[in-house]
């Protein structure tokens, strides 16, 4: 070398998602750009565009807007050695490790509990250690369509040892600089307020990532609580979090967040949230996936035969009320 | 480093829990005027709101999912204290986690509260995995946002129970960066932004700081229901201690209206204070600890 070489000063041992934006840029250059209906049932999304070894990504299940019937989903239909990106996710990882559908997870933050580490300690899970915002500083990389992105975190750390991170020779101030590698995802799992049958999507409240992992991930499945017309798009296109050409499904889902609540839309079940969180914490995974999943074929029979009009009509009284009156001035 | 304040002349509570008393520590060492960036609910959230409510009107905090200066509409929901309506009601903001961690890039977000499941003396953080990673042990929750806050924040805020197994010579994982090694510029070489880094640790029992010179943690105060030996030995390494002979400070108890807003407002239904805590009360002159079935007499030792 010419002594103009970047200085790689130390990097971590942990194995990342190929990093390839050509690659991605090939996939991008195949989507249909096209206004054409996309609406499908949960089951037939998860069936086209979710295949066994995917990276998935979703933004927070159980709590607040997750896609939670699509997570549910996956479970039912058995996807196998998902790599997960665990960016503030919440007793999901759990769920699907001891579902058997995963097992690689670059982590964020998850409700771990006896499942999670028996798989580690049998070799069944291999995590990989990033932080919340260190994976969403990765999904803004991928957004970009750029390799890498350097971050003020995670160096120092035993997570950086465990990652896929690099602390460099910063190029321009000469100082050690960390950089992680971009992530470009197989599969974005989105839930949304409202869409229209193309894709276009609105989504209300704070969020993690959603909007960066849309544009970094192959295949973008949207669940929307209600489906409405495009025109309404039109009318407040600043209200457009998710363009139509990104996204691959849209299935209409109401209550597609519960137990988690949709901000303005309808609470949490607060019950049914605090018996998923003990099932993980004491270990009792199996049984709730066997009440709450297995026992049903489908999210429309969970609501009608587990859930019920009455408690949804309550979740719905309780939602939030000052969440959504600011979008619909 | 708390010293006196309106909380040395309000009227003292007679009866407490060691929880609501770190709370109530926690939220007199808020510096009003600044903006935190807290993790979730528990004892960092309530620190910061109480201290809004009494101490620091001017004090505003942030969350992870994108929530910028919000007022809560209180009590919580149990377990649902992030990324949920109520923390983010009447918010200045909503933006997103990479929005929130652009405010911390570039300087806006002053202090960082945190939880510590296990720390050392350098205020390194583990919060992954407790045993010998990752072949022997129990995997935990991972960092969250916690490292990012740790890294970037300006000053950090350290609150655990004051346990020998929470305060450790090394921690069995480092997920969140404290002075690392504790050498002369150790978070600097490893990509860290300048003049950042851990400043105080409160616990049940105690407040700490940092060393300037070493990084090292130091005793600096200490409840007044319990003596500096016994803080000493409930830690597993020994801190260094401030000053002489007696300077460490003797904190004030809680006052009966950090209290009366901390019960109505917060933990409504003891859920923080209620489990890890014992009860503290003021008779025959003198503190004392109840501890479940036993009852301990005068200074805790």
């Amino acid at each position: 070398m010419d002594g103009k070489a970047l200085r790689i000063l130390a990097e971590g041992e942990g194995s990342y998602l190929k990093v390839d934006p050509d690659g991605f840029r090939s996939h991008t250059a195949q989507k249909d750009r096209r206004m054409r209906s996309k609406l499908m049932t949960a089951a037939e999304a998860i069936q086209r565009y979710v295949a066994d070894g995917d990276y998935v990504v979703w933004e927070i299940n159980y709590l607040q807007r997750g896609p939670a019937a699509l997570l549910r989903e996956i479970i039912r239909q058995q996807k196998r050695r998902l790599w997960v990106g665990g960016k503030f996710t919440w007793v999901a990882v759990a769920l699907l490790v001891e579902a058997g559908c995963c097992d690689r997870a670059d982590m964020g933050f998850f409700v771990g509990g006896g499942a999670v580490t028996r798989a580690v300690l049998e070799k069944r899970l291999t995590i990989y250690e990033y932080s919340n915002l260190v994976m969403t500083a990765r999904l803004r990389a991928g957004a970009m369509g750029v390799t890498f992105i350097p971050i003020r975190s995670l160096g120092g750390t035993d997570g950086f040892k465990y990652s896929g991170a690099k602390l460099i020779e910063d190029p321009y101030t000469g100082e050690p600089t960390v950089i992680v590698p971009a992530l470009n995802p197989d599969v974005a799992l989105i839930h949304v307020h409202q869409a229209d049958e193309y894709g276009n999507a609105r989504a209300f409240g704070t969020n993690i990532s959603d909007i960066e992992a849309a544009l970094a991930s192959r295949k973008v499945i949207i669940s929307a609580e209600e489906i409405i017309n495009t025109e309404e798009f039109r009318h407040k296109p600043g209200l457009t979090r998710i363009p139509y050409y990104v996204v691959d499904a849209v299935v209409h889902q109401p209550f597609g967040a519960y137990p988690g609540e949709m901000p303005g839309s309808y609470a949490s079940d607060t019950a049914h949230v605090i018996e998923v969180f003990g099932a993980v914490a004491r270990d009792r995974i199996k049984a709730y996936l066997d009440k709450w999943v297995y026992s049903v074929a489908n999210e429309e029979q969970l609501l009608s035969q587990l859930v019920g009009m009455t408690k949804m009509a309550e979740l719905r009284r309780r939602a939030s009320s000052v969440s959504l009156e600011a979008y619909r001035a | 480093m708390i010293g006196k304040g309106p909380w040395s002349e309000a009227t003292k509570a007679t009866s407490f829990a060691e929880r609501e008393f770190q709370v109530c520590v926690a939220a007199r060492l808020v510096e009003n005027g600044k903006c935190y960036w807290v993790a979730g609910g528990g004892g960092p959230m309530y620190s910061v709101l109480l201290a809004k409510r009494l101490y620091a009107p001017d004090v505003i905090y942030v969350a992870e999912d994108g929530v910028v200066g919000a007022e809560p509409m209180l009590p919580f929901d149990p377990v649902m204290t992030l990324a949920a309506a109520r923390p983010s009601h009447r918010a200045v903001m909503w933006t997103n986690m990479n929005g929130i961690g652009d405010q911390c890039g570039v300087g806006y977000l002053d202090y960082g509260v945190l939880n510590a499941l296990q720390i050392d003396p350098y205020g390194n953080i583990n919060s992954t995995w407790l045993g010998s990673y990752p072949v022997e042990g129990r995997r935990v929750n991972g960092p969250g946002g916690a490292d990012t806050i740790a890294a970037m924040c300006r000053r950090l805020v350290l609150m655990t129970d004051h346990q020998r197994r929470k305060f450790v010579p090394k921690v069995d994982f480092i997920s969140s960066p404290g002075y690392l090694d504790g050498t002369p510029g150790a978070r600097k070489r490893a990509g860290l932004p300048a003049d950042t880094g851990p400043y105080a640790v409160v616990t049940n029992w105690a407040v700490l700081d940092f060393d300037p010179q070493s990084h090292q943690m130091r005793l600096r105060a200490v409840a007044p229901f319990v003596s500096v030996e016994a803080v000493i030995k409930e830690m597993g390494f020994k801190p260094l201690l401030f000053g002489g002979a007696g300077d460490i400070e003797v904190l004030d108890p809680p006052t009966e209206d950090e209290l009366r807003i901390f019960r109505s407002e917060m933990d409504t239904r003891g859920q923080f204070t209620d489990t890890a805590s014992h009860w503290v009360v003021w008779e025959n002159e003198r503190w004392t600890m109840v501890e479940k079935e036993v009852v301990s007499t005068g200074v805790f030792v």
